[in-house]
């Protein structure tokens, strides 16, 4: 599975409890959307740290490294932590 | 005490008069002073008037935190009108509830949320509706936010609100069916204002990265306070971003930061503290549930020189009752300190009477700031105020020092992140999912949000409903914040001999 697709498939499973693709765009904004929450956040963040072996410092919590499935995924290319 | 009887408008423009070029709210780029802010409420002021809206009506807001939200707000009660502030994060099948209910003559909403074009398909088509976000409006009954904004000023003055006049009606905790709005009035905001602002020492210079949501009296009362005290509101979205709050506190040079339990915890586990220049901060507030004592240790440790305030209180007190000062905090930790001024506070027993010292019983509250009943509900009303007197359902007890301590819920209201939520308002959406027998929803401990939600629910036989069915079907009809986070299928629930459902065997 890509990067992308595990953000996408953890998103939609926790937040939108569907496994239907469509109902998350990648560049839908997660804020905007009313998707997350400031926990669901810390949740997304626990998990890309669990899953992806990264560390997100405190200032890359912000929402261009973050509030959207093509957000993360560029985040987590810069980071090398998506092989 | 003549001050005490203002309304909050007049208390605003005391600031505005006092202050009129200083910086008042700031909302993303825009630094809106009290002059600006005065103007726009103003004009808002004329343009409910063009709508003859006017003593006692009601409109409903439907708006994030914002400066288009104070203007909005305080143009409301400037006209007389009676604010409805709808919480945001809540879906459209609420909103309609609640706009019915209050039977708001006008809603000013955001047409950018997501919620917006549902709430549309929804109302009476014949509610005049203003839309932020829009440039034009085609339909009769629609207005610009930009229209309302700009329409010549109404002379009225806010020395004619009186202190018994309906000011508010804040939505709490209820169901969809049966919904629980607080009644506020005038007398009740402004003697509320003016005691956290005694208690606080808040002064002109005093100014508040804020990340509560106003339609919650807690963030409510950040925004009353400030204006009033002729400080400065800086606006962020929310504790989504830490690191961004941080930076926007160390940048404004701010001098006060409010939270509820788990703000105070991100800040403790996803942020370093050390790292950011908070050398103006003066004090801290924190509310909304009890915040751990370990958690208070280390948030005061890395901050030494910030009076830390633990405070106490309800919707239905306009928004606070009890503060624990901060040269008490570590003497009494885990206590919620005493009574605010002009607030009394009694521990009493099932028969009304007050209690002795250290022997546990409801929490009950007597002041100008106690709401004046549930709106359209007076049943509910008369089992919560008695002899004008706040049963808050809290139990707790007062140490031989005076000093208030929370022991539980004499409810079985579920707090969860500084949320209070009925359990019926999940049940009763889960039971529409046909496969559900009966269901019920309990708080259960969870570190950071104090409270988790944990749903029990008893399948019909042979029904195929799966755990995330039901969490779908919330996500789609109650706010992200109630959605179960625990699912249990159970073949019957736990009761009494009388057929009492017993909760606390499910937590």
């Amino acid at each position: 599975m890509s990067v992308e697709n595990k953000i996408r498939t953890y998103i939609l499973e926790n937040y939108l409890f569907t496994d239907d693709q469509s109902m998350l765009g990648s560049d839908d904004s997660f804020l905007q959307k009313n998707i997350l929450d400031s926990t669901g956040m810390l949740e997304v963040i626990y998990f890309l740290e669990d899953e992806f072996g990264i560390k997100v410092q405190d200032d890359e919590m912000i929402p261009d490294n973050l509030d959207s499935v093509n957000r993360i995924s560029a985040f987590l290319a810069r980071k090398g932590g998506a092989a | 005490m003549a001050v005490a009887c203002a309304s909050l408008p007049a208390l605003l423009l005391r600031s505005v008069e006092e202050r009129p070029d200083a910086v008042a709210i700031v909302d993303g780029n825009r630094r809106v002073s009290y002059a600006a802010l005065w103007g726009q409420v103003s004009a808002v002021a004329g343009f409910l008037a063009e709508l003859e809206i006017g003593k006692g009506d009601r409109v409903a807001l439907f708006l994030e935190n914002s400066a288009d939200y104070v203007a909005a707000y305080y143009a409301i009660l400037l006209s007389g009108g009676v604010v409805v502030a709808l919480n945001t994060a809540t879906k459209a099948r609420d909103i309609d509830a609640w706009v019915r209910h209050s039977d708001a003559r006008l809603l000013i909403a955001d047409a950018n949320h997501p919620e917006y074009a549902a709430i549309l398909e929804r109302v009476d088509a014949a509610l005049p509706i203003v839309a932020l976000g829009l440039n034009a409006v085609s339909d009769r009954n629609r207005y610009t936010w930009s229209q309302a904004a700009a329409t010549p000023p109404a002379p009225q003055h806010p020395g004619d609100l009186p202190e018994e006049g309906l000011a508010a009606i804040i939505y709490t905790s209820g169901t969809t069916g049966n919904p629980k709005g607080v009644t506020l009035t005038h007398g009740n905001l402004s003697s509320n204002t003016l005691s956290i602002l005694r208690y606080l020492e808040l002064r002109p210079d005093d100014s508040i990265v804020n990340v509560l949501p106003f339609f919650y009296s807690y963030g409510n009362s950040i925004l009353h306070t400030h204006l009033a005290a002729g400080g400065r509101i800086v606006l962020e979205k929310s504790m989504l971003y830490p690191a961004q709050v941080l930076n926007r506190m160390a940048e404004e040079r701010v001098t006060g930061f409010s939270g509820v339990p788990s703000t105070y915890s991100i800040l403790l586990n996803r942020v370093n503290l050390a790292q950011y220049d908070l050398s103006s901060l003066r004090y801290m507030t924190q509310a909304g549930g009890p915040m751990a004592p370990a958690d208070v240790q280390r948030l005061t440790s890395l901050l030494p020189n910030v009076r830390f305030f633990v405070m106490y209180g309800q919707t239905e007190a306009s928004a606070r009752l009890a503060y624990l000062p901060p040269e008490k905090l570590f003497e009494k930790l885990g206590s919620i300190g005493i009574a605010i001024p002009g607030v009394r506070i009694e521990i009493r027993g099932p028969d009304d009477q007050e209690l002795a010292p250290n022997v546990a019983g409801e929490l009950c509250a007597h002041g100008r700031n106690i709401m004046h009943g549930y709106w359209k509900d007076p049943e509910t009303t008369r089992k919560v105020l008695r002899d004008a007197w706040l049963h808050t359902g809290d139990v707790a007890y007062r140490d031989d020092d005076g000093y208030l301590y929370i022991v539980g819920r004499a409810t079985d209201m579920i707090k969860s992140g500084a949320h209070r939520i009925s359990p019926k308002e999940i049940e009763e959406v889960v039971l529409e999912l046909d496969g559900v027998a009966e269901t019920v929803a309990v708080g259960v401990p969870d570190p950071m949000l104090g409270q988790a939600i944990k749903l029990i629910v008893v399948p019909k036989p042979g029904s195929a409903l799966d755990s995330r069915a039901i969490q779908r079907h919330c996500r789609d009809n109650l706010a992200n914040y109630k959605i179960p986070k625990l699912i249990e299928f159970s073949e019957s629930l736990p009761r009494t001999p009388s057929g009492k459902v017993q909760r606390f065997k499910l937590q």
